[in-house]
């Protein structure tokens, strides 16, 4: 039987120091001291020292020495995961899944699957027809006039409405805040709820405050991932009745490998605020790069034929609540916008940054 | 008891930190530990009591809790005198870094934290030199990780607050991390984007922003009344009104094509008072109220459905009547929902200092005594925020009638 115990010291030293002084060399061989290994993890962290010998944990914890023990039946990664962090702390290169981790923990049998699955099949075949019908016809969109705006979402619809999905930080219990998207009075999407910047005493969140609606990723038919191609326009166009607040567009470029999963162009929305409608026209060349909230320090123009989604969000660290109205969200080209990139670049010195 | 003897003995003090330039042999490393026992030698490093082991009672906090608690006014000159007093406390500034994270988490209490020189006070706690890297190892394996995200955290923390710093900061920075620490290349990436973001809202506001509330509303008027240039904002006050309740101020803005609007309004269609809406100014938000008009309908012109693919019915242009429908393109304030016809925020928000609104209305528009004036507790502008009154149903609408 395998068993795993795991005691934290803060440095190793406490740890040689406590052999040491308690004269523990005759009883700790060095064998066992061997099976105990350090845990480089982050600096904040206090040293993870574990052993696969039962019998050697165990005497450590029973000498009052300065560690935290863990249960000895949890896993190793799980040890990690439940270790007090005041910072984000990558523990590995790699990602499991594109969500981060964030995907749900429902169990669901099988049988409920396949009967899920079927279901689905109708609406599946029925665009896969269209899109046989499509690559027959063959009659894409050559050429899009100067000055006008093409609507690609139109809000005001439940069937508009549930192309989007709403998510805010009181998801996963990482704060209080709520939002949701409904028809408004005047029937549009109204974006509304309510931001907390509140922080869940968990020893974990940092900070909270986020309210986001994200539209459903580009698909084809059944299942399959696909991309928006918007290379043929120069801005984006939103029309909006907001509160004052600034809000954020992100478009989101996923790519294949997992560094570039998170890969998401952002741009503020000021809204004016009051009764009266506002059309926002957004270029793309002023979209700047940005993974898991961090600005890159290597810059690039969007990919406009990688488009995966298209998010609205709201973090502005003021608490109380919010409402942006959405008419509708359109693409527009602007010959006379020339920009390609707004952002310049600098050659900096080897190792300063990413470059 | 170790003592400061540990701390004198060099060869304890390279060995553990391994910070020596050349390496020492190991027999002195063994050496030293057998000399020290280690046991104290790891305490010197550790600084929580959490971790101290009960029987050490000669172990103090470096930086005890209460040290911001305890200061009874809490304003910027006490903040930098406990930077101060910190500084002056030893030549080592031992447990610099806990001082800083202390002081940060301190800083909106003293009304610091959008500050920039309590920020530069703070980073110039940092000892110099003694962290600039001198070798390419040292440089790119983090050098003192500790204090370099001490003071990452620190500069994220700014700006978090929206605190731009200066030339200054990079030359302290420069000073403490040399030019290839973590600090710096925050620093920089800061100087970069956050001048660019700075001056992005088209519709700047003041930071911060007024406490007084009147002001807030005549910022909040303004930039709401920015889509016709035309708008004035007017002050009143209510008890200029004969028989009103609350005495309180009303800001109003209107422009011209309002008033037009208002006054080509039918006598017998009534007109809403609607309300409250919030609008936000920067971390504050203020109701407004809008006057506001059933939509004009379109005219004959719009409503004609012409298919142009339709042939059955075709006309020659000259025999077709002059269209009269023709009519000016809607104004801005011609909205779908309704035309908005003014807007105003009041001291009180209450139905009365509104009422007082209405007849203020009146002496720039004389229309408004004759047309009937509802107060409606729902808008197709959105939902409204409910004032509450005592001495008020919430489902009455009072008309005005100054007739």
């Amino acid at each position: 039987m395998k068993l795993c115990s795991y005691v934290g010291c803060r440095t190793p030293w406490d740890l040689f120091s406590w052999i040491r002084n308690e004269n523990m060399a005759n009883t700790l061989t060095s064998s066992v001291i061997k099976t105990l290994f350090i845990n480089p993890c982050c600096f904040q962290n206090p040293y993870i020292i574990a052993t696969r010998n039962l019998s050697a944990a165990s005497l450590l914890i029973s000498k009052s020495i300065p560690c935290t023990i863990s249960n000895p039946n949890s896993t190793f990664k799980h040890r990690n995961k439940k270790s007090f962090h005041t910072s984000t702390c990558s523990k590995t290169f790699w990602e499991r899944d594109p969500k981060g981790g964030y995907v749900s923990k429902e169990k669901r049998s099988t049988i409920k699957t396949i009967r899920e699955g079927l279901g689905e099949l109708k609406n599946e075949i029925q665009l896969w027809k269209e899109e046989v019908k499509e690559k027959f016809e063959f009659d894409p969109l050559l050429l899009c006039r100067p000055g006008e705006t093409d609507i690609f979402w139109q809000f005001g619809t439940e069937a508009s409405n549930s192309k989007w999905v709403t998510t805010a930080d009181s998801d996963h219990n990482e704060g209080f805040s709520t939002c949701e998207l409904v028809t408004s009075p005047a029937g549009k999407g109204l974006f509304r709820g309510n931001l907390c910047t509140a922080v869940p005493k968990d020893g974990k969140v940092k900070k909270a405050g986020y309210c986001n609606m994200r539209c459903t990723r580009a698909r084809k038919s059944f299942k399959r991932d696909s991309f928006y191609d918007w290379r043929m326009y120069t801005h984006l166009v939103i029309k909006v009745r907001g509160d004052g607040r600034p809000y954020f567009l992100n478009i989101s470029t996923m790519g294949y490998f997992d560094v570039f999963w998170n890969d998401v162009y952002h741009y503020a929305l000021y809204t004016r605020g009051g009764p009266y409608w506002q059309v926002s026209k957004v270029p793309f060349s002023k979209f700047f790069l940005s993974s898991k909230g961090r600005i890159q320090d290597k810059q690039a123009p969007v990919n406009l034929d990688r488009v995966s989604h298209f998010g609205i969000s709201l973090g502005d660290k003021v608490e109380g609540p919010f409402q942006l109205e959405i008419d509708y969200i359109g693409l527009e080209f602007d010959p006379t916008h020339t920009e390609e990139f707004a952002y310049e670049m600098y050659q900096l010195p080897k190792f300063i940054a990413a470059n | 008891m170790l003592g400061p003897k540990v701390f004198n003995h060099s060869i304890c003090l390279s060995c553990l930190i391994s910070r020596a330039p050349v390496p020492l042999p190991f027999r002195y490393v063994k050496s030293c530990l057998r000399i020290t026992g280690g046991t104290e030698l790891s305490r010197a490093f550790t600084v929580s009591k959490i971790y101290a082991s009960k029987n050490n009672v000669d172990q103090k906090d470096i930086v005890p809790k209460e040290y911001f608690d305890k200061v009874g006014n809490k304003n910027k000159q006490n903040y930098l005198d406990m930077v101060r007093i910190f500084e002056g406390r030893g030549a080592h500034r031992r447990g610099h870094v806990e001082f800083i994270y202390s002081a940060l988490r301190h800083m909106e209490e003293f009304g610091v934290h959008k500050d920039l020189e309590a920020y530069k006070r703070l980073i110039d706690v940092f000892p110099k030199g003694k962290f600039i890297p001198t070798n390419i190892f040292q440089a790119e394996f983090m050098h003192y990780p500790k204090q370099q995200q001490c003071a990452i955290d620190l500069l994220e923390q700014m700006e978090e607050n929206g605190v731009i710093p200066d030339a200054e900061t990079e030359d302290i920075l420069l000073n403490i991390f040399g030019k290839s620490g973590h600090p710096l290349r925050k620093y920089w990436r800061m100087m970069y984007w956050m001048p660019k973001f700075k001056n992005l809202n088209p519709w700047p506001l003041p930071n911060p922003v007024p406490n007084d509330s009147l002001e807030l509303a005549k910022l909040a008027l303004q930039q709401m009344s920015s889509v016709d240039l035309q708008s004035s904002v007017t002050e009143y006050k209510t008890s200029d009104v004969k028989d009103s309740v609350d005495d309180t101020w009303v800001v109003s803005v209107q422009s011209p094509t309002q008033m037009e609007l208002l006054e080509a309004h039918p006598e017998e269609t009534p007109i809403f008072v609607e309300g409250a809406f919030r609008v936000w100014l920067r971390n504050t938000s203020v109701n407004y109220f809008i006057l506001r008009a059933d939509p004009t309908p379109l005219s004959n012109y719009d409503n004609i459905a012409s298919d142009p693919d339709d042939v059955g019915e075709l006309k020659t242009p000259f025999e077709e009547p002059v269209n009269s429908a023709v009519r000016l393109a809607p104004s801005v304030h011609e909205q779908e929902e309704g035309t908005v016809l003014a807007m105003c925020a009041t001291g009180t928000s209450s139905r009365d200092s509104l009422l007082s609104w209405i007849r203020l209305l009146q002496e720039a528009n004389p229309r408004l005594s004759v047309i009937p004036v509802l107060f409606s507790l729902r808008s197709p502008f959105g939902q409204v925020i409910p004032i509450h009154h005592p001495e008020e149903n919430q489902q009455s609408s009072a008309k005005v009638s100054d007739k």
